[in-house]
């Protein structure tokens, strides 16, 4: 299968391959990095279309993703078998992301967006929405000219 | 399989002999260059042949016909024949024809269209009617077009298969066993069935290009800021863009043309000018023996490496052959940080999605799941809501995006871009265009890679990059792989400067018009006609 070759994660094996661009440096796999990622028990070898990147590592100062966790901060219930599920397919992807620790982008700056021109932002008017009843009737929760949400707790 | 789609033979030519403009474009030879439904249509109406209700109709039968099985459609418009005649009597009154009259359009179904469904695929947003059209949608019906419906997509864009849609799953016209490609699968296979002439799609990582590729079917992404977002259901702001979908690359210019410019409820919708294409699509009888000589083409040595079938490596091989023929200097170009853009996309992608998603809550519109708490409201509402590959990618996200991981995911996958940018920066200033594959391999099995993130992403190595510089590319079918009934199509990438969609379709549509031995139109097209 065409995709499975292009990018394989395979167990960790010696370095073979590395990029020659002279922007891209490789970290030796016994060194220690501030941005090195939580591999330690999960030494990968990343190769992408024949180039290798190795993103083992011996310590780390990030945590695993923890997904009741991340859950609960981006508001989704689970359930238990969905959390061992995306525990498993998330740590192989954010394992994946690991790569990108090892290019080195010193002084080059980030970029939010294509460049593009900018003052296309319009004057900050007050305009009225003709259609607002039918904005209304989408909201599930209605009772004259409010939102109804359930008692708002507040967490210790 | 296929043979339950095809009706009774007498049953579909009595269903399609009212327009001439279908059956043209279904039974048109293997060597014929195909045409342009757009044109073909606005011929036909003005010299009275047809009638925009009479193409409507034959149109809304094809959909009857054939979209038990492809499933392309969310939601079929009930007003399609009363737009067909208001358009009829503007034609009557003699008043002028706008450049999209009579042209049957479907639409993704992340762009919202008022009073007719829009849920992105999604549970959440089930049932939902926007208030309001999304720009593209109104530029289209102030020049004529009709929107036929709303078409299938991995929920919220977030897939390559239209696998991950909430309702159906969308299948090949190629191959009823093989997906069409995604996010917006739905759109690429009702161009390829004949189900619209045109449509729209999105495209945030190769969502509008992968599907043409699968469906054999022109894939327009236009430049980052060409095409008004107002009304696009946002996933990952940085890489969204609207793109267009025909069977030739003079519809999909068109269609491109008709929805481009400024507009100032989208920021970063660019005021550069918008440049008539049309005057690109010269007929075949008009080219020069080398009508593309001197155009400087450079191919991605990245993109036909390892990892690459065989069969696309040939086909894109081959074309770029028939580009020489065509007169094009063509050179090999390296991308050196080509390889990393698929991770620093996915760190964006997720990133973005996680923030953007949160406007999903329950409370203001979609379904709701009520709860005694209101973080409850928002967790069931979301939970029920959204679907496994959506809450994977918000999580990924939310991951990345926490307090100390920014700088080593979110930042740095944007500093990634800037080296992505600079490389096709210098590369387009050697070359007019580059070329690649679409996509490393033709459609695949339903269900191949549905559990397999990591497999389904790499699909997405050859446009991903396009997405991050913010570049114009175009896919256009350049040759068929053995699979299927009769083969599985294969797109061609043509990748431009920023705002040169000109350029594209010029060589696009010369590539189309004089590439002989292959025709791109599904074997059920064919036994239907």
């Amino acid at each position: 299968m065409a995709s499975r070759a292009l990018l394989a994660v395979i167990s960790a094996s010696p370095n073979r391959c590395f990029i020659s661009s002279s922007w891209i440096k490789i970290q030796s796999s016994s060194s220690s990095s501030s941005l090195s990622l939580h591999l330690q028990r999960h030494s990968r070898k990343i190769q992408l279309i024949g180039r290798s990147y190795s993103s083992e590592t011996k310590s780390s100062e990030f945590q695993p993703p923890d997904v009741s966790s991340l859950a609960e901060t981006a508001r989704i219930s689970l359930t238990p078998a969905e959390v061992e599920e995306c525990e498993t397919k998330i740590r192989r992807v954010i394992d994946w992301f690991g790569q990108l620790q090892q290019v080195d982008v010193n002084s080059v700056e980030p970029s939010i967006r294509a460049e593009m021109e900018g003052g296309n932002l319009r004057e900050d008017a007050p305009e009225t929405f003709e259609n607002s009843e039918s904005i209304r009737a989408s909201i599930p929760s209605f009772e004259e000219a409010y939102l109804k949400v359930p008692k708002i707790l507040n967490k210790e | 399989m296929l043979s339950t789609l095809q009706p009774p033979r007498s049953l579909s030519l009595r269903r399609f002999q009212t327009s001439k403009l279908i059956v043209s474009s279904a039974s048109s030879s293997v060597t014929s260059p195909p045409q342009s439904q757009i044109l073909t249509t606005r011929r036909s109406l003005l010299s009275g042949e047809t009638t925009v209700s009479e193409i409507a109709k034959s149109y809304l039968s094809r959909i009857r016909l054939t979209e038990p099985q492809l499933k392309c459609f969310l939601h079929v418009s009930e007003n399609v024949l009363k737009d067909a005649q208001e358009i009829d009597q503007r034609i009557a009154k003699g008043e002028e024809l706008g450049p999209l009259a009579g042209v049957i359009i479907g639409v993704k179904d992340n762009i919202c269209t008022q009073g007719m469904p829009s849920t992105a695929a999604s549970r959440i947003l089930e049932h939902y009617r926007p208030p309001f059209d999304a720009t593209v949608i109104k530029k289209i019906k102030d020049l004529g077009g009709i929107v036929v419906g709303k078409t299938n997509m991995d929920e919220f864009g977030m897939g390559s298969t239209t696998e991950a849609s909430a309702f159906q799953v969308t299948v090949n016209p190629w191959d009823l066993t093989r997906v069409p490609g995604g996010s917006s699968g739905g759109s690429a296979a009702a161009v390829a069935a004949r189900q619209c002439m045109v449509s729209l799609g999105s495209d945030t990582g190769g969502s509008v290009r992968q599907p043409a590729s699968f469906c054999g079917v022109v894939g327009l992404k236009p430049t980052y800021g060409r095409v008004s977002r107002f009304g696009l259901m946002a996933y990952a702001s940085s890489l969204d863009v609207i793109g267009c979908f025909g069977s030739t690359v003079a519809d999909a210019g068109m269609l491109l043309h008709a929805v481009s410019g400024y507009d100032r409820f989208d920021s970063t919708s660019s005021k550069q000018d918008v440049p008539e294409f049309q005057s690109q699509f010269l007929s075949v009888d008009h080219f020069e023996s080398k009508p593309l000589k001197g155009v400087k083409v450079g191919i991605i040595r990245e993109t036909l490496e390892d990892g690459v079938d065989s069969g696309v490596r040939s086909a894109t091989q081959e074309a770029a052959s028939h580009l020489e023929a065509l007169g094009c200097i063509l050179t090999e170009v390296s991308l050196p940080s080509f390889s990393l853009g698929l991770p620093a996309y996915y760190v964006i992608a997720s990133s973005e999605s996680s923030s953007n998603l949160s406007r999903y809550d329950g409370v203001r519109y979609g379904n709701q799941v009520m709860a005694e708490e209101l973080n409850k409201l928002y967790e069931c509402s979301r939970g029920e809501g959204f679907g496994g590959e959506v809450k994977m990618r918000i999580l990924m996200g939310t991951y990345a995006l926490s307090a100390g991981y920014y700088d080593a995911y979110y930042k740095r996958a944007q500093q990634v871009r800037t080296l992505i940018q600079k490389d096709f920066k210098a590369a387009l200033e050697q070359n007019d265009i580059l070329i690649s594959p679409a996509a490393p391999s033709a459609a695949y099995k339903i269900g191949e890679k549905k559990d397999d993130p990591l497999a389904m992403y790499a699909g997405d190595i050859m446009t991903v990059n396009v997405n991050l510089a913010g570049l114009p590319a175009m896919v256009l079918p350049c040759g068929l792989v053995e699979g299927g009934p009769s083969g599985l199509p294969v797109g061609l990438q043509m990748i431009g400067a920023a705002f040169d969609e000109a350029k594209l379709l010029k060589v696009g549509h010369i590539f189309e018009q004089t590439l002989k031995g292959s025709s791109f139109v599904p074997p059920l097209l064919a036994n239907i006609a």
